[in-house]
């Protein structure tokens, strides 16, 4: 490939190719220069002048910019220095610049005057040029290069590779220098010396460096070859370095955002899983929240007729019957009543229990419960049952309040196994809208329940409003007990706060809203007794299921009414329609297949509008519940019921 | 170098760099006679440095103690002239200028006085070229011989405000084809250095004429 720099001429590249150099002989004495052929062609000489030339010949033909320096060179030479060796750069005939070696020396006579400066000029343009590209490549590129054989204390570097590790430029340093710049002395070596045994199995390696100019704390990665020479195993080392600060810091960068990232997505992960948690756990209440309301809509269903009949039974024994017989319905009454409890407490913890919340005084209420607390709770522990004077009042069925607080009171009695102080206190409280409060603002009247036990850690309280927590033995508590006390009181629009710690007992308070409705009347107990029909008055049973029907049906007949029957919805309504008999009530279950009991009503009332209406159910949560409430116009019995509930239940509605 | 002035451009360094080598020249001729064989000697670069860098200049190129031969030059410029080599091509000099014949007790027993001598030599044929060359007289002191690391040999004084400079010659030196690796400094205030540069600029001035 011709070399553009030769303006093409073959000879001359051929020549400068080869290193083709040309020879001077500058006599001092005579102040005559001589020259050779080659010497001639390079500076555009003829042959015939190229043997007695005037000294100044010599600068001729070097580029300006050289000159100063090549004059200074020569002037040390003629005036006494031995050696010559310098590169600079000629223009030939052509134009064309070429560099090249003078190498030289001065010849002294006896009074060691310097007489003769001899030297041979060598085109060394070519390896001028690669080495031109080597630093260019090195300085922009930032690499450096080294140079180790085997068995030799220095190495052979260029100024890109002392400007990399700080040291001052050389051209040869010794190996120690250069490994002295590793961080840790533990490190491989930057220059393997030979005497740590053969040659290193490769020069790939990142080091860690301390700068020894400013001491900066570098990257440098070391990449090069092994050559192998001669066969007694020597060997040199030949290599680039360069600095991998930055690409080092991205890595430790990203590294870093990865880690954080795993962290960010692990916390995600946890929130995610703790919200499916949460709705697993929200489902799976729902879920058995269902199952026990449908089980116990089934067992009131049942029990309806297992209390009924005993009570049918218990009626029809004459005085002088077997007290053994008596005694045994009494037991079986006794069972009954226990298993309504049970799913009457099934029911409260579903939400589903029908409320019957009524205008009451706390206080009264909790005057009330005081012989049944003593009883309920061991001589060890010391009640005291208090009340603010001026209690507001609130809406809330008092029998399901009632239970809430012997259940409160109850745990707090098995809180305190070896005696204690039980605290129940009904108060008012007005919680602000500012208020840091779990309570939303309002008016309340606050029963709360305080024990002087073992109290519970943090993590315990947060579970005990979940159904079926317990921290009872197996077999000793349903977990229910709060659960439902949550439920009822959540269903009561009131809120449920806890406080306990470790050793420091448990405080439950009980927030229910104020009642604000003009309240001087407050009801009564309701009325039990046994209230008579006639057969004037005519009584339409609507029930699918037949045994709870033949039962219902028979009670109001024992109580003197007329009374029809169907078993559903359509029935119902064409015995209403025909008329045959006018009917006073209409009885009807709330959940019937096809037609329920409130459509039933519905359609009813659109054919005799004044007709009156009273729901059963064992499970109510239809359209004639309202956010867990009754209608205030809408007349409930809940199943089962007994006999004297019943006669009372149908008179009252009769008599409206 | 505190002062943009006092840094050698390239003519003023290549200037110097070709008075030292006349310098050397001379010495390798003397020594030549002196021992009777073959001494190469030359100058291939020169540094300008503060004497805090020439210390660590020279403590990252050579790893062992040093050994120096120094002289005390006065007259336009003053300073001190150091001729410094490591320490084991300290005793591969004494063994190359006495030719070989001598045992290592006997090298060691005449490094002083050997190297006292060679040092002498190199330096002053320097100091009497650059004088001659600068036109300028400059005297001489005694030649002593020290022994010590960079920072002793350079004066360091981590104290002071204001530090000199060095010039750092490096210098290939071949005796009877032992290759010794050693470096010529000279310690001068910022004045001096001043001076000096005036001079190497009259000396260009002369030599390159108006072909510069």
């Amino acid at each position: 490939m011709a070399d553009p720099a030769f303006g093409g001429d073959p000879i001359r590249s051929i020549l400068a190719a080869a290193g083709a150099s040309g020879t001077w002989d500058w006599d001092i004495a005579a102040d005559r220069l001589a020259v050779d052929e080659r010497f001639a062609e390079l500076y555009g000489l003829s042959a015939g002048e190229a043997s007695a030339l005037p000294p100044s010949m010599f600068f001729k033909a070097i580029h300006a910019a050289d000159r100063a320096r090549m004059r200074i060179a020569v002037a040390g030479m003629i005036a006494g220095a031995e050696q010559f060796s310098k590169e600079f750069r000629i223009v030939a005939p052509d134009g064309t610049i070429l560099w090249v070696h003078g190498r030289g020396q001065t010849h002294f006579d006896e009074s060691d005057q310097p007489v003769r400066f001899t030297g041979l000029l060598v085109d060394v343009t070519a390896r001028k040029r690669t080495e031109e590209r080597l630093r260019v490549a090195q300085s922009t590129g930032g690499v450096g290069t080294f140079e180790y054989s085997d068995g030799f204390a220095t190495a052979t570097v260029s100024n890109e590779f002392c400007r990399l590790l700080g040291l001052y430029p050389a051209e040869i340093l010794p190996v120690p220098t250069i490994n002295a710049v590793l961080k840790s002395k533990d490190e491989p070596p930057l220059i393997p010396e030979s005497h740590r045994g053969g040659p290193p199995e490769t020069l790939d390696h990142v080091f860690c460096i301390v700068r020894n100019d400013d001491g900066a704390e570098r990257w440098i990665a070391r990449r090069g070859e092994i050559v192998r020479e001669g066969q007694d195993g020597g060997y040199r080392l030949i290599g680039v370095i360069y600095d991998v600060t930055a690409t080092k810091e991205q890595e430790a960068a990203l590294r870093d955002l990865n880690e954080t990232l795993e962290a960010r997505i692990e916390q995600a992960v946890a929130e995610r899983q703790r919200i499916e948690e949460a709705l697993r756990q929200a489902q799976k209440m729902e879920a058995v929240g269902n199952l026990t309301g449908g089980i116990a809509h089934d067992f009131n269903n049942l029990l309806t007729i297992i209390l009924g009949n005993i009570d049918t039974a218990t009626r029809r024994l004459d005085s002088d019957a077997d007290p053994r017989a008596r005694r045994a319905l009494e037991n079986a009454l006794k069972g009954a009543e226990r298993a309504t409890s049970l799913t009457q407490r099934l029911l409260a913890f579903s939400r589903r229990q029908p409320l019957a919340p009524r205008a009451i005084d706390a206080g009264r209420l909790l005057a009330g419960m005081s012989d049944l607390l003593t009883r309920s709770i061991t001589e060890t522990i010391a009640i005291q049952v208090s009340s603010s004077p001026g209690l507001w009042t609130v809406e809330v069925d008092p029998n399901q309040l009632e239970n809430v607080i012997l259940n409160l009171a109850v745990n707090a009695r098995d809180a305190m196994p070896d005696g204690g102080a039980l605290t129940i206190d009904a108060s008012n409280a007005s919680i602000a809208a500012d208020a840091s409060s779990d309570v939303p603002a309002g008016s309340y009247v606050v029963i709360s329940v305080g024990d002087t036990g073992t109290g519970m850690a943090p993590e315990t309280v947060a579970q005990v409003f979940d159904p079926f927590f317990t921290t009872k033995e197996v077999g000793k508590g349903t977990g229910l007990g709060l659960s439902m006390v949550y439920g009822f009181i959540k269903q009561s629009g009131g809120h449920v706060q806890i406080r306990s710690a470790l050793g420091q007992g448990t405080t439950v308070a009980l927030y229910l809203p104020r009642l604000y409705r003009e309240s001087e009347a407050l009801e009564d107990d309701v009325r039990i007794g046994a209230e008579r029909g006639t057969l004037a008055e005519t009584i339409l049973v609507v029930e699918d299921d037949d045994d709870v029907r033949a039962y219902t049906v028979g009670l109001l007949r024992e109580l003197g009414y007329r009374v029809t029957e169907a078993s559903n919805g359509f029935a119902a309504l064409k015995l209403i329609e025909a008329n045959d008999q006018p009917i006073s009530l209409l009885m009807t279950d709330v959940v019937m297949p096809k037609m329920s009991g409130s459509q039933l009503v519905d359609a009813a009332q659109q054919i005799r509008p004044e007709l009156k209406v009273l729901f059963t159910s064992g499970y109510t949560r239809d359209a004639i519940m309202r956010d867990g409430k009754l209608d205030t116009d809408v007349d409930l019995l809940s199943k089962p019921f007994t006999y004297p509930v019943l006669a009372a239940k149908v008179r009252d509605v009769l008599d409206r | 170098m505190n002062s943009p002035d006092l840094t050698l451009d390239d003519l003023e360094r290549d200037a110097l760099t070709e008075i030292v080598n006349i310098g050397v020249s001379r010495a390798a001729s003397n020594l030549r006679k002196m021992i009777g064989g073959e001494v190469l000697l030359s100058v291939p670069s020169i540094d300008v440095v503060s004497q805090r860098r020439a210390a660590r200049l020279i403590s990252e190129r050579e790893v062992t103690e040093l050994v120096a031969v120094r002289q005390g030059f006065e007259g336009p410029f003053s300073g001190r002239a150091l001729l410094i080599f490591p320490e084991t091509n300290s005793l591969e000099l004494v063994r190359a200028v006495t030719g070989g014949e001598l045992s290592a007790a006997e090298v060691v027993e005449m490094e002083v006085e050997a190297l006292a001598e060679t040092g002498n030599v190199i330096l002053n044929s320097c100091l009497a070229t650059m004088a001659n060359m600068l036109k300028r007289s400059l005297t001489m002191t005694v030649p002593e011989v020290l022994r010590g690391t960079g920072a002793s040999l350079f004066e360091v004084d981590e104290s002071a405000s204001s530090e000199g400079l060095v010039l750092f010659l490096y210098i290939d030196f071949a005796v009877r084809k032992h290759d010794i690796r050693g470096y010529i400094a000279m310690i001068m205030d910022i004045p001096s250095l001043g001076i000096l540069k005036e001079l190497l600029d009259e000396f260009i001035a002369r030599v390159v004429g108006d072909d510069g």
